[in-house]
């Protein structure tokens, strides 16, 4: 019913664009004098890309800083932060996340344990200066699991004067009590630039407007209305060098991010009130905790010559995790370890990536590229728990776009892409669980069903993707845009071969070995007009999946310790609809309104109910004066409660909250120190965040948290 | 001028089409409720008889069927593993009952027999019940199991 007019709506498209192509090639000779080649990058980014295309620039990040860059980016519209407590985050776009989105640094796509709902992005949100985000399918630019969209940061260009610059930034908070600083210096001479980034925060245990939560229907205190045991710090570091010779420039970025931050204990294992009393220090980081540290280095050469452009990007990453608690079992016959007897579960995953692309410009009005990108990882694991099995994965793709584009009003872009991917999961089975099974008498059918936590599984598999878009941009004022695309995602390897209860979920989490990849059809448009005091945007969306893989219950009854039914990944159709509005209007002597609504529709049509993690319809309004160094702003937002869930997920009421901050750039000798200060959730509103990590052990998000913010910078020339 | 008034009525109406997608959705996502009646939080049961189980269930649509599971809580919670003493065992129980076609199910029995060589402490024990779409709920108490114990009673 609802894929009925799906296709529907894609051949009405392709029906009507032709039309407007046309009248567009008629009304360029009007409004010739009216084009502006001096676009800003954002303004340039945004006007290429076919695709609905946001750029958080070095303002809009500081305007939004909170150490986490997700909950910066979630001031855009369509993107969402899943929360893990307070100060850890993974981004959702349009309802998609986990695997399903990438993040993107200089050209290299992170990888850590995205797949995982307590597993935050590991980057310095004091090192983000630039980033792009990409709404909609992204698999022609990125490959397998962009089908949602990409987060790309990027680098700033380096500063044009030779000089020695840098800044100190300062931050607190009171929710947390979070003390970050971050060191950044920067050399420039001749053609060489180099940077050097030292970044730490210290947070304690954060405070949610609660006295009480309910975990696995047992209501349990919170002591203080501090979340005991949610304290951490984070310490990064960072360096990059650039240089440029004639036709060649290179890049080279290493960095190191390390983040410590405990796990409530009352949503760690079986609840009980004793382990949730106050240790009197809510600055210590007791069991269980996790730690993760993420090394990555890679390397950026770019030649240029007459027409041709050649760019090569390599890099390595190796991404930690351990995740410490206290030893336990559900198998009374497994012996405590001898040696790290906490170490409950550890990911090793090591991943070595490569992009070459040869870009062609000059022929009139069209610019081809082509590409390579090769990818593999290896994960491994430790620990006296499983969670995810050690496995290779080799995946490789080729691509070619190109855009033909008449008079700067017009293009038209496209391509095609070609993945294959390889996996090999080792199978994992668990001898404590197989005596467990004995002794309890279950017999050899049982024994072959449960024993293996995870299941040996080889896969190879290749699928295309590809997408068309238009952008027309009839004079200044006015940008259209429309894309369809084809994207796919290569199974991971959850849920090709996990077996066995999920330590976070609670949930008896069953892999399909047969699933295929899941492929998607996605139709994006978007209409904004910039004129005079006046700013508009409308972005729609729909997205037919074919097999969209999800953790479906089943209704068996799984016999593993302190589980319920068995939740297996299965295959079944999905829509996702919908879209945001962003309006702003310049009032007066300064004071600007800016509203953004946002809205996503997901749909299970076989079951016909909506897919889990659907974000509600939330919307901003903001109200903010800038002037004389100073900027004063406040905001009213509202989320919808999201009543549209998916079986055995909880509806989350909605919220409405108040915001406020003020900035001011105090000239000091030679500086500018700018001081922000900034009041979230003004009113102490209990609220629940429908996508966060601790929402399903009904654990409210932060209370009123009040945020300093001082970044000092510096800059000598250097003669 | 007309063409982008064209080019916004017909993203307003793509985006009209796309929210009118929203029909409601008729499929059930309703948990079942678990009305535990017996045994209640923090009984003690008594080691050697049957435990007096009764509860209520009920769905929206249609029941499916429901599981008990008890396992033991020793150490307070997290589980470690603790040396069996010679003569006693750590009590475990899980079965599950059929209870679909049903809307409303009463059930009072006692099928779940604690064995002379349990041995004594605080346990968990958890019910969990399904619907015929696979909606779920479930129910922790904390049990004590005793020699001397009777239900509703706290001596030592």
């Amino acid at each position: 019913m609802h894929t009925g007019y799906i296709p529907a709506v894609f051949i009405l498209l392709w029906a009507v664009l032709p039309v407007h192509a046309q009248e567009a090639d008629s009304m360029k000779v009007i409004q010739l004098e009216g084009v502006t080649v001096s676009a800003s990058y954002e303004k340039r980014i945004v006007r290429e890309a076919a695709l609905p295309t946001d750029v958080a620039n070095a303002r809009f990040l500081r305007e939004h800083f909170t150490g986490n860059l997700i909950q910066a980016l979630e001031h855009l519209p369509g993107i969402h932060a899943m929360d893990i407590g307070s100060g850890f985050s993974k981004p959702a776009i349009r309802g998609m996340g986990f695997n399903r989105i990438i993040v993107a640094e200089n050209g290299i796509k992170q990888e850590g344990q995205q797949w995982g709902a307590d597993h935050g992005l590991e980057m310095d949100a004091f090192n983000t200066e630039r980033v792009v985000v990409r709404k909609g399918p992204a698999s022609l630019l990125y490959g397998s699991d962009a089908m949602g969209g990409a987060i790309e940061i990027v680098p700033l260009p380096p500063p044009a004067d030779d000089q020695v610059s840098g800044e100190a930034v300062l931050l607190g908070k009171s929710v947390n009590g979070t003390l970050g600083a971050s060191v950044m210096a920067g050399v420039k001479k001749g053609n060489r630039y180099t940077r050097f980034r030292y970044t730490e925060q210290h947070f304690g245990d954060y405070r949610i407007p609660a006295d009480t939560i309910v975990y696995l229907t047992q209501r349990l205190p919170v002591y203080g209305r501090r979340l005991k045991n949610t304290a951490g710090l984070e310490r990064d570091v960072s360096f990059h060098t650039e240089s440029r010779k004639g036709r060649y420039s290179s890049r080279y970025a290493a960095s190191n991010a390390y983040q410590k931050t405990g796990f409530f204990p009352g949503a760690h294992g079986i609840p009980d009130a004793s382990r949730l009393t106050g240790d009197g220090d809510s600055r210590n980081t007791e069991l269980p905790y996790s730690a993760v540290n993420h090394l990555k280095a890679s390397m950026h050469h770019r030649y240029m010559r007459d027409r041709l452009a050649g760019y090569w990007d390599a890099g390595f990453q190796s991404n930690y995790r351990e995740e410490r608690s206290l030893f336990h079992t559900h198998y009374g016959n497994q012996p405590v370890p001898v040696k790290d007897p906490d170490k409950e579960l550890v990911f090793l995953l090591n991943t070595y990536s490569s992009t070459a692309k040869i870009k062609l410009t000059g022929l009139p009005g069209w610019e081809h590229t082509a590409g390579w990108d090769v990818q593999y990882q290896q994960n491994r694991i430790a620990g006296y728990s499983f969670l995810l099995p050690e496995y290779d994965r080799f995946t490789t793709g080729l691509y070619w776009l190109a855009s033909w584009r008449a008079e700067e009003k017009f293009s038209v872009s496209g391509g095609v892409r070609y993945d294959c991917g390889y996996i090999n999961i080792r199978g994992y089975t668990d001898a404590y669980l197989e005596a467990w099974l004995d002794e309890r008498g279950y017999g050899d059918e049982a024994m072959e069903r449960y024993k293996w936590r995870s299941y040996p599984v080889k896969r190879q598999s290749g699928d295309f993707s590809g997408s068309l878009g238009i952008v027309w941009h009839p004079g200044d004022a006015h940008l259209v845009k429309v894309n369809a695309g084809r994207s796919f995602r290569l199974p991971g390897a959850n849920e090709l071969a996990s077996n066995g209860v999920h330590h976070g979920t609670f949930r008896h989490e069953q892999g399909d070995p047969s699933l295929s990849s899941e492929q998607g059809w996605q139709l994006d448009a978007s209409y904004a007009f910039e004129g005079g005091r006046v700013v508009f945007s409308v972005s729609p969306f729909v997205s037919w999946f074919e097999n969209y893989i999800y953790l479906k219950p089943t209704g068996e009854w799984s016999v593993l310790p302190h589980a319920g039914q068995i939740y297996r990944y299965t295959e079944t159709e999905a829509v996702f609809a919908g879209g945001e509005i962003t309006c702003g209007i310049d009032l007066f002597h300064g004071l600007n309104y800016t509203f953004i609504g946002e809205y996503v529709y997901t749909a299970n049509p076989a079951e016909r109910i909506p897919l889990s993690f659907s974000p509600p319809a939330s919307m901003r309004n903001t109200l903010a004066w800038e002037g004389k160094g100073m900027r004063a702003y406040v905001e009213l937002q509202r989320i919808a409660a999201q009543h549209r869930v998916a079986r055995n997920e909880d509806p989350t009421p909605g919220a409405s909250l108040l915001h406020a901050g003020a900035s001011v750039h105090i000239p000091s000798g030679r500086t500018r120190v700018e001081c922000t200060l900034s009041i979230h959730n003004v009113f102490n509103t209990k609220y629940y965040n429908h996508l966060s990590f601790y929402r399903k052990v009904e654990i409210p998000e932060p209370g009123r948290n009040f945020q300093v913010l001082i970044k000092i910078p510096f800059k000598s020339k250097i003669k | 001028m007309k063409t982008i008034i064209k080019f916004t009525v017909i993203s307003l109406v793509m985006a009209a089409m796309f929210i009118s997608c929203d029909k409601k959705d008729s499929g059930d996502t309703t948990k079942p409720v678990i009305n535990l009646i017996e045994p209640e939080e923090g009984d003690v049961l008594l080691i050697g008889s049957d435990v007096h189980f009764e509860m209520e269930l009920s769905d929206d649509e249609m029941l499916h069927s429901y599981k008990v599971e008890i396992h033991n809580n020793f150490d307070g919670h997290s589980h470690e593993t603790k040396a069996d003493s010679e003569d006693t065992v750590d009590f475990s129980f899980d079965r599950s009952w059929d209870v679909s076609g049903k809307k409303n199910a009463d059930i009072h029995h006692h099928e779940i027999i604690i064995p002379e060589n349990a041995t004594p402490g605080d346990y968990h024990l958890t019910v969990f019940c399904t619907d015929a779409a696979g909606n779920e709920s479930h129910v922790v108490i904390n049990i004590e199991l005793s020699h001397e114990g009777e239900a509703h009673d706290h001596d030592e």
